[in-house]
């Protein structure tokens, strides 16, 4: 029955995740960890870093998520419940946003959407450098790390490299 | 034949479902630390599918929807060109080699992770991938810097998902109605 409910819950936050996968980490923590004990903090955040280290679009993340509660199939259901109500979305939405580009409405819901998913965003990274309870040198990795995006144009992958070696010396 | 003024060559779209396929593969194979550039480099300057500006533009309605953004730009495009046969083929083709990379590489690391060492290199990685976030907030939220309106709804929202943990199911439809209110007032 995990199964079933984590399918119908992501293909709900599917629906939700305006500006991505990012929007929607922090209500995925609180219902996987915080409400349904499917996973500890630790797992979760395992799973959010193998995520960001592997290639590929980040909603793989939600693979392991699923992989962690129900196996395989909850590894294909997690994924493919993320992705599918948004891609029947935006297969009907694609030609009404070419009709509408000059109307005021989808300029004003553009620019109502942007704080909104920052908002998201910036929770969904200190939850997950929060898993369980406070701890200042995940806190310090994380804001190398936002400092290093900020500040340099390096890929990101050297950032996460960093983060580990890091978390090797620190942890 | 080449553009006299750019040098380069022609926008055209794929001409089959096997280029489209193989396309959106090259782009998810090869797509080490985040999707867009690749999908940028695949798509405008190596096959010439894409004009800069279409490409600008599919990414702008695809940040709009929920969703994955590049999952969506394989779906909208997939239509584009090839009507349902196109979107699927475009989606499978960017998920397959990531979704088999990912898993393997977490059924490697569950398999070492009673390794205490590695254990605290993945969550250093977690840790900055979390950071990231961050930066990626904080980048966004730059242009805002002199919208009052602004700075206050992405604290209210960061204060009830981050810190009250309410749920987004309730936040994100609460939030965007009062920013379309704001919006609309040409507050933001």
């Amino acid at each position: 029955m995990n199964l079933l409910e984590l399918g119908l819950y992501f293909a709900l936050l599917s629906l939700l995740s305006v500006g991505g996968l990012p929007s929607v980490m922090p209500e995925m923590q609180r219902f996987v960890v915080e409400l349904k004990g499917w996973l500890t903090p630790a797992d979760f955040m395992q799973a959010f870093a193998v995520g960001q280290a592997a290639p590929g679009p980040n909603v793989l993340i939600t693979s392991l998520i699923g992989w962690k509660v129900a196996g395989l199939p909850g590894a294909f259901v997690a994924l493919g419940a993320m992705c599918l109500p948004a891609a029947v979305l935006a297969w009907w939405v694609a030609d009404l946003w070419d009709r509408f580009k000059d109307s005021p409405w989808r300029r004003a819901v553009q620019r109502a959407i942007a704080p909104v998913v920052i908002g998201m965003i910036l929770s969904g990274g200190v939850v997950l450098a929060t898993p369980g309870a406070p701890d200042w040198r995940l806190w310090l990795i994380a804001g190398l790390a936002a400092g290093g995006m900020l500040v340099t144009k390096l890929n990101p992958l050297w950032l996460l490299s960093a983060g580990g070696v890091l978390g090797a010396l620190l942890l | 034949m080449t553009d006299p003024m750019s040098g380069a060559a022609p926008v055209a779209p794929p001409k089959s479902l096997r280029e489209l396929f193989s396309g959106f593969f090259w782009i998810g194979a090869r797509s080490f630390g985040g999707v867009m550039p690749w999908a940028y480099r695949t798509m405008v300057e190596e096959r010439r599918w894409l004009s800069e500006a279409d490409f600008t533009e599919i990414i702008g309605l695809c940040q709009f929807l929920p969703g994955p953004n590049i999952g969506n730009a394989s779906v909208v495009l997939g239509k584009r060109w090839f009507g349902l046969p196109g979107a699927i083929v475009a989606f499978l083709g960017l998920m397959a080699l990531p979704f088999v990379w990912v898993l393997a590489l977490f059924m490697v690391y569950n398999d070492l992770s009673s390794y205490e060492t590695l254990r605290e290199i993945v969550i250093g990685v977690g840790a900055a991938g979390a950071g990231l976030f961050i930066g990626t907030a904080i980048k966004l939220a730059r242009p805002l810097a002199k919208k009052p309106v602004a700075l206050a709804l992405i604290a209210a929202c960061f204060l009830f998902v981050a810190v009250a943990r309410f749920s987004l199911v309730i936040v994100l439809p609460v939030g965007i109605a009062i920013a379309l209110f704001a919006a609309l007032r040409d507050w933001l």
